[in-house]
């Protein structure tokens, strides 16, 4: 079952409509309140094989702005900004193939509409050389690097745009 | 029967009584001979344990995922609500106020201690500064760590979170805290080799029974884990080293 549509926040926002790679899809709204990475600490989250929560830490609770009870359960695109391009999470998932870590900038979607950047890694989780799931850890990033890439996802975005 | 008892030698020199006292209460209670393993640095850790004779370890979390996934030690326990956390300060005077205000070239004072700086080093990444781009001033001790930073002579310093709140009121108050860590998901760990798994439960017992008994506060106490230890599984260790695998690069 797909996510719910977002509820349309108070503020200012643009609205988009998002399709998954579960071939799902939602509505959801943007606003341009940027949420500070909380300083010292890690969003920790790990998800099955077919990339629904199974573990949420409270920094990942406070920064999404849904509760515990909503994360659990849900798969992790719910953190997915219509401002990603699709192309910035294709290695994600070639890696995890691959049984390998990875790493990238990603702007996150909390559930009020606002965002927060984050530095992310995920790895797979292998017990007795089975992949039983993936952690993915967020730290803070680089402004420096963000302020870099936002040019170069917006253009893979428009890309994408023109290409569908 | 005796086992040999490592204890990871980065605890505070006034915790070494305490890291005795646990010993001869352990020994009392599993009833089995513990002989205490002290090594005085990493290097000498590192001997130890690949002359194997490690069978208990009260090991640091990056020393434990080696010894878990390579070598087949069993984790078991680790202390509650006691997680490993660093600090990065500025001297007061330096005008250092944030993370940011960090430049490459800039000096830091670090003690022998990997964990810690490479919590750190994660830590200054929103500063855009990495390994290369720092110069590192080791240290033999935190209070060291802290005059340099105090003096000028450094930008900042890292500490353990524990040695940090460790130093005196005065030195603190010379300094500024930039970030401190709040994982929360970090700890050490305590292990047992597989060669002494039958011995486990009785130890494991007596380890998690540890302030249950009159007295048992003083031992807690003397070791600064005043909260004892909480048994820990393979899959939670397993979830630890997941974890800090993200925090290597």
């Amino acid at each position: 079952m797909g996510l719910s549509d977002m509820a349309r926040p108070a503020e200012p926002c643009s609205e988009s409509r998002l399709t998954y790679t579960d071939g799902t899809s939602r509505t959801v709204y943007t606003t341009d309140v940027e949420k500070a990475f909380p300083e010292g600490r890690l969003i920790v989250s790990r998800t099955d094989l077919n990339g629904i929560i199974t573990h949420a830490n409270d920094a990942f609770v406070e920064m999404s702005g849904y509760s515990r009870e909503e994360l659990i359960g849900a798969p992790h695109h719910i953190l997915r900004h219509p401002d990603m391009p699709k192309i910035a999470f294709k290695g994600l998932w070639d890696d995890m193939a691959a049984r390998k870590k990875w790493h990238g900038y990603v702007k996150n979607l909390r559930k009020d509409g606002a965002y927060y950047w984050v530095y992310a890694t995920a790895v797979p989780n292998i017990r007795n050389g089975e992949v039983v799931g993936y952690t993915s850890v967020r730290r803070k990033p680089s402004r420096t690097r963000i302020n870099e890439l936002i040019p170069v996802y917006a253009q893979w975005l428009a890309d994408e745009k023109a290409a569908s | 029967m005796t086992l040999n008892f490592l204890i990871a030698p980065d605890f505070a020199p006034e915790r070494f009584a305490g890291w005795h006292m646990l010993n001869t209460t352990l020994q009392r209670r599993s009833g089995i001979g513990l002989h205490l393993l002290t090594p005085a640095s990493a290097h000498e850790q590192a001997d130890l344990l690949a002359a194997g004779k490690a069978d208990l370890v009260y090991a640091n979390p990056f020393d434990a995922t080696d010894m878990i996934r390579t070598q087949g030690y069993i984790p078991f326990a680790r202390p509650a609500k006691r997680y490993d956390e660093m600090v990065i300060a500025s001297g007061g005077e330096s005008g250092i106020t944030c993370v940011e205000d960090l430049k490459p070239g800039c000096r830091i004072a670090l003690t022998d201690n990997r964990d810690v700086k490479l919590i750190g080093l994660r830590l200054l990444e929103p500063a855009d500064l990495t390994e290369a781009t720092i110069q590192w001033v080791p240290v033999d001790s935190y209070q060291a760590a802290a005059r340099l930073a105090i003096k000028g002579e450094v930008e900042a310093a890292f500490f353990l979170a524990d040695a940090f709140a460790s130093l005196t009121r005065l030195s603190r108050s010379q300094l500024k805290v930039l970030v401190e860590s709040a994982i929360s998901d970090i700890s050490h760990v305590v292990l047992a080799h597989p060669r002494v798994a039958e011995n486990l439960p009785a130890i494991e017992k007596a380890l998690l029974g540890l302030g249950q008994t009159q007295g048992d506060g003083d031992v807690l106490d003397a070791l600064g884990l005043p909260n004892g230890f909480e048994a820990m599984t393979q899959e939670e260790a397993e979830f630890m080293i997941d974890l800090m695998d993200t925090l290597l690069d």
